[in-house]
């Protein structure tokens, strides 16, 4: 099972004029694409309406998507040129010109130069959002949270982690599941304290 | 299947591991559930979170903005109002041209004597030949009518007096007042119409006379050769 399955089944109701399925795919990947636009528009808010764009764009091209890529390199591609596209049209320098969909995550300088919208609560949530979900992980037993971070950070696939682990395929879904499910709970009570609503998130 | 097992599926669906066909189904059940909807796009957050990706473009609101210019850009769009006004009175000042231009055309004709001449209609009743004449309303906005007469009909008209304008006994007129009003009633309504129907629905006044049963045309000048050409085939 390619890990664009589930993609692909969204995809093909979108093709068949169900929009509702291409909500599911922006919220899935709206933090990749915006992260990776970033890396051409320094500025947040820009980066966030050549997404936007690039997802539109997207939409409009679904019916030629044959599936012979995953949906996200095809989107990938997509977000690319529309940011250079707009770094053209603005006249500014992109932060790089050279990336790679493999090693450009990696980058420990480009991490660093992401910046969220910058206002003082906005960067309060962004924080209180990465120290809660990391102070989860911390607190999740070994299995869960070797299973979650192989899956999220390293990008296997079930069957790899099941091999990595040693266990079942089965086991490797409940135990990610798992730790997702602890996750959220914490995030939904930082949510519910005030600093953030859940509703403004999703 | 329990709640918990949905949100199992969700996991496992967010990560591409859930086989498709099960994918079409839970993605149906998300769209009509919001607590399977926020729970999917939390799943985004937390991977975001931990990949060090902008957490807070989601809290923007960017996925419903996306959604809501889709939905704008999906709208059906129409034409500004003042353009539409623009092409109507174009198309009333082309109808009104058209008409004016034919009627003088016509009239001209009629006052030379030349009237688009008579025609032969084959087949017509009785086996015969008839003649079809073009008629001109008084006022010069009705339109032609062609009238395939009887073959004693036909005789008629071909009396040596001088091109004049004949109306069926019985009608006393009102077939050529029916054609003027409806003459006048395609041009005051032009600018609700196409010019393809207008077309069509003047081309049916032309027509129309032989279902309405009027019988009207001028007489044909008893020299006219044309006409009795045409009588003499039909016999």
């Amino acid at each position: 099972m390619g890990s664009d399955a589930s993609d692909l089944s969204l995809v093909q109701r979108v093709q068949r004029g169900e929009r509702s399925a291409y909500d599911l795919l922006v919220l899935k990947y709206q933090h990749k694409v915006v992260k990776l636009v970033m890396r051409y528009l320094r500025d947040p808010a820009d980066a966030e309406d050549v997404a936007q764009e690039a997802f539109i764009k997207a939409y409009r091209a679904l019916p030629q998507f044959r599936g012979d890529s995953a949906f996200y390199t095809w989107l990938y591609r997509i977000a690319i040129n529309t940011a250079k596209n707009a770094l053209a049209a603005r006249d500014r320098n992109p932060v790089s010109y050279e990336l790679d969909m493999h090693n450009g995550d990696d980058s420990t300088d480009m991490v660093s130069r992401l910046k969220d919208p910058e206002t003082p609560e906005g960067l309060a949530l962004t924080e209180e959002i990465r120290n809660t979900v990391n102070f989860a992980i911390d607190a999740l037993p070994e299995d869960l949270r070797t299973a979650i971070v192989l899956r999220e950070l390293e990008g296997l696939s079930y069957e790899e982690i099941a091999l990595s682990m040693d266990c079942p395929v089965g086991t490797v879904r409940s135990r990610i599941f798992r730790a997702r499910e602890a996750i959220d709970r914490r995030l939904r009570e930082v949510f519910d304290g005030g600093l953030g609503r859940a509703e403004e998130l999703v | 299947m329990s709640e918990n097992q949905v949100e199992s599926q969700l996991s496992a669906m967010f990560d591409g591991e859930l086989p498709t066909a099960e994918c079409e189904l839970l993605s149906r059940r998300i769209d009509r559930d919001q607590n399977l909807r926020s729970r999917w796009s939390r799943y985004a957050l937390i991977g975001a979170a931990m990949r060090s990706e902008p957490v807070a473009t989601a809290r923007s609101g960017f996925a419903l903005r996306v959604s809501a210019a889709l939905a704008a850009d999906l709208a059906p769009k129409r034409a500004p109002r003042g353009r539409r006004l623009v092409w109507n009175t174009a198309l009333a000042a082309t109808l009104v041209a058209a008409v004016a231009g034919l009627s003088v055309s016509m009239l001209r004709d009629a006052a030379l004597g030349t009237s688009a001449g008579p025609t032969l209609a084959a087949g017509t009743q009785n086996g015969a030949g008839a003649l079809a004449e073009t008629a001109l309303a008084p006022s010069g906005a009705a339109l032609v009518a062609n009238e395939p007469a009887p073959a004693a009909a036909a005789l008629e008209v071909l009396n040596p007096t001088p091109p004049s304008y004949v109306t069926p006994a019985g009608s006393g007129g009102a077939a050529t007042i029916l054609r003027t009003q409806l003459a006048d009633y395609i041009v005051a309504h032009s600018a609700y119409s196409t010019p393809l129907l207008r077309r069509n629905v003047l081309s049916e006044l032309i027509t129309s006379e032989d279902a309405m049963g009027i019988v009207s045309t001028h007489t044909i000048a008893a020299g006219s050769d044309a006409t009795r050409s045409a009588s003499g085939a039909s016999r």
